[in-house]
């Protein structure tokens, strides 16, 4: 139901009116049934395999403008940090002085 | 009186007296054919004094003292595999077992229980791999076996293997000996055995270049040494993986072990193979790791004697020995959440959830 | 890997984490439903790093915990069949039936045989023409245009030895069932990712409107979940209960058209019980009536069978999120991963097994090997 993972199409070739093809899962390739995303992929795109058939293709675009969001977001909540940091410390020193 | 040649075709006899490139039963029998099957097959291979002499038993010299002796079954399947072969595993897993002890391994005996139909091509090329195996290691073969079953009965072929030692009295590891504050070592990246051998069965098959890792550890072993009484224990992770070789020493120890995510080391493409079957790479086989235990004060020093030899030039620390949750083995995630590491029940099987 | 390493990147994980239990006002209650998500949040100890802001039920997502008793009871009537090849998924073997499961129906001879997919099935098939091949076809909507693949070329290709035991289930009525339940205490779902990949979300919408609870189309990495717990989360506090999705980079709006549209011509709804909860109606597939030549129940005759569920399982209440797995009396005692009474406790991200461990570990105890 759940384990699909991501890989690369390497190869496309149409086994007697199946839509077959190679997928690189970062380094191992297995054949894959590409049937039901023809219309939509080319050796190159990633899609998502499940139990030996592409289920979706990867959208890259939409995948790295959101985990750009995402890191984007990780750093300013570094940067919250710390200021908070520099805060704190500030006020240590402020009660010091 | 004319003399026909008797037509084979009607001969009823089992043993037929034609060449063949299958193992037939008759071959198990005790009778020329077994004795072609030694003199053709195994002796050019193993070829030693010991073994030549052909008596029901061999005679070998061991040193004084204790010997460790070990032995294993290996029931395999495929035969072969990327990087070796049933016969591979057959010699570099007993030398392993007799070495984790610290022994220095003497020699071998090899058991052969061949299926009926076997072909001699396939025989062959596992012999010859005992025989590099055994050749590279130093470690001769000194008594063997064969037995022949009818077809169906033995999954083309069983190999046993017993090895043995002298025992080492300065070096002597042992599951028990883990203290708390050793640190955890493993020589090698892990899960390549398993999962190249999953890419070579039927219904799962994959294309990769994962090959088995299967070597002798015997170099690593030696590496060792000179810590002496510091290495407090040596194992092999094979069946069950690394998560069940430290669930085994935390139990004989009764102290807990501590491992880090992030730091245990899998190869990129066994990586994928085992996300692609839902598989942990903790639980998979390894034939030519080992996971050493060692006294904190020294695990540097043991770090640098096992990247020394090419079989250890990725080795890392792991872990740590605790005296939190005793007897179990538990893993720091990278988020820094912390899960137990149990043993499984059964084999790890390929998942769709 | 990528497209996978990235979202396990722990210092985003770490900042979504601040990000939840800084944002939340109060502790909401959110159920997964899948259990690949279940796998995830249990392994890495989300629900531990994000308890004060959300209690996480972790739902009947895995079709392993689900497959109704007598379809087990089935398969392992078929297996031990002489002339068949069972072909199976991993998860299905050691899940136990009335009496025994897959894996010993194989020690007892029966040829059962694990495949990574139902294709290798197939090929099987072709392969070995004087034998039966039966496959064992469950999952959720994921798996379903594998199988109907699967069914649609064994007809193409005229293979007449060849024939599929369904046993599909679909999420959306499983999750208005849950919502439906007097006591229920979720607020909101993280819907499962690859079931949305194949179906689109909208059968969602109307779900989120008429029970007003936000539903998250979440992937399934620590980074994926996070998000989407976040999701969830600014949607209770801001008061909304709409559709949203995490998964953009898998998940579009209608799915994989070409899947659906198989999966409808090979397939139709029918009422389905779920292992442990009961019958919720027109939450499974079966096979259409011009494809019964590759029905293994018509074919092998085992269309009723008898089943006895063991008394003190409670799957079913863990599954709906009722009680937590210690609160079951067989839990740890007559029910353990050696000898599971049910499918949660077997199941490697089942909600049982997992609890067993932390269990064993809050009270620092250690297994005997071999015991």
């Amino acid at each position: 139901m759940c384990l699909g993972i991501p890989g690369k199409i390497t190869a496309i070739r149409d086994d007697a009116g199946l839509t077959m093809g190679v997928v690189d899962f970062g380094g191992i390739r297995r054949d894959v049934c590409l049937q039901y995303v023809s219309d939509e992929v080319a050796i190159g795109d990633y899609v998502i395999v499940h139990v030996g058939f592409a289920i979706t293709r990867v959208d890259e675009d939409e995948a790295r403008r959101t985990f750009e969001v995402l890191r984007e977001m990780s750093q300013l909540e570094e940067l919250d940090w710390m200021a908070d940091v520099a805060d704190a410390s500030l006020k240590d020193t402020e009660k010091r002085a | 009186m004319t003399h026909q040649p008797a037509n084979p075709a009607h001969l009823s006899c089992p043993a037929p007296l034609e060449a063949t490139d299958r193992v037939q039963l008759g071959h198990g029998s005790g009778g020329r054919l077994s004795a072609q099957l030694v003199a053709r097959q195994f002796l050019p291979a193993f070829g030693n004094p010991a073994l030549e002499a052909l008596g029901d038993a061999s005679i070998v010299t061991v040193p004084a003292g204790e010997l460790a002796v070990s032995t294993d079954s290996f029931v395999v399947h495929p035969l072969e595999f990327p990087g070796g072969n049933i016969g591979s595993l057959a010699v570099h897993g007993t030398i392993n077992d007799v070495a984790m002890m610290g022994a220095r391994p003497i020699c071998l005996t090899a058991g052969f229980v061949l299926e009926e139909g076997l072909s001699f091509a396939v025989l062959d090329r596992v012999i010859a791999e005992m025989a590099r195996a055994a050749r590279e290691a130093g470690v001769p073969i000194v008594a063997g076996d064969t037995k022949v079953v009818e077809r169906g009965k033995a999954d083309g072929l069983y190999i046993n293997t017993t090895g043995l030692g002298a025992v080492d009295t300065q070096f002597q590891p042992a599951p028990a000996r883990a203290q708390v504050g050793d640190v955890v070592l493993v020589s090698a990246p892990i899960a390549r055995h398993g999962m190249a051998i999953m890419a070579a069965r039927e219904g799962l098959q994959f294309e990769s270049a994962i090959t088995s890792d299967t070597a002798c550890l015997t170099p690593l072993v030696d590496a060792l040494r000179p810590l002496g009484m510091d290495v407090h224990v040596l194992r092999d992770p094979t069946r069950g993986g690394v998560a069940s070789t430290l669930n085994e020493i935390a139990v004989a120890s009764g102290f807990g072990v501590e491992i880090d995510e992030p730091a245990i080391p899998v190869p990129g493409d066994v990586r994928a193979a085992c996300e692609m079957l839902g598989l942990d790479p903790l639980y998979v086989a390894n034939e030519g790791v080992l996971v050493a235990f060692v006294a904190a004060a020294r695990a540097d020093e043991a770090l640098r004697a096992l990247r020394a030899h090419p079989l250890g030039a990725e080795a890392v620390a792991l872990g740590r020995v605790v005296a939190a949750h005793p007897r179990l083995v538990a893993l720091r995630t990278a988020l820094g959440s912390t899960r137990i590491v149990d043993l499984l029940p059964g084999d790890q099987l390929p998942r769709i959830c | 890997m990528r497209y996978l390493a990235e979202y396990r990147d722990p210092a985003i994980a770490k900042a979504l984490i601040d990000r939840i239990t800084t944002r939340a006002t109060r502790r909401w209650t959110l159920m997964e439903v899948c259990g690949g998500q279940t796998h995830t949040i249990v392994r890495q100890g989300i629900d531990e790093f994000l308890d004060s802001a959300v209690e996480m039920i972790h739902g009947p997502g895995c079709p392993v915990c689900v497959t109704p008793l007598e379809q087990i009871d089935k398969a392992l009537a078929i297996a031990a069949q002489p002339n068949v090849i069972f072909t199976s998924f991993g998860d299905m073997l050691r899940v136990p039936g009335s009496d025994c499961d897959l894996q010993q129906v194989r020690a007892r001879g029966g040829d059962v045989k694990v495949v990574y997919s139902p294709l290798d099935a197939l090929a099987l098939a072709r392969k070995h023409p004087e034998r039966e091949v039966v496959f064992f076809a469950v999952g959720f909507e994921t798996t379903a245009p594998a199988n109907a693949m699967a069914v649609w070329r064994a007809r193409e290709l005229g293979v007449r030895n060849f024939s599929v035991l369904v046993s599909h289930v679909t999420v959306p009525p499983a999750i208005t069932a849950i919502l439906e339940a007097p006591d229920n205490r979720v607020q909101g779902f993280l819907a499962a990712g690859h079931v949305c990949a194949v179906m689109g979300y909208t059968e969602y919408e109307p779900i989120a409107a008429r029970y007003r609870v936000p539903i998250i189309v979440t992937g399934f990495e620590p980074v994926d979940i996070l998000e989407g717990i976040a999701m969830a989360v600014a949607q209770l506090e801001e008061g909304r209960h709409e559709v949203e999705n995490q998964y953009v980079r898998s998940v579009r709006r209608l799915g994989t058209e070409p899947a659906r549209a198989l999966v409808a011509q090979v397939f139709e709804l029918t009422d389905r019980p779920w292992r442990g909860i009961g019958t919720i109606p027109m939450s499974g597939l079966r096979l259409r009536d011009e494809f019964s030549a590759y029905d293994a129940e018509r074919k092998f005759g085992v269309e009723g069978l008898r089943v006895t569920e063991p008394a003190d399982c409670r799957a079913g209440d863990v599954l709906t999120g009722r009680i937590k797995p210690p609160q079951c009396t067989a839990f740890g005692t007559r029910c353990t991963p050696e000898h599971p009474l049910g499918a949660p406790m077997v199941s490697s991200e089942g909600a049982c097994s997992a609890y067993f461990n932390l269990a064993k570990y809050r009270r620092g105890e250690g297994a005997e090997v071999g015991a």
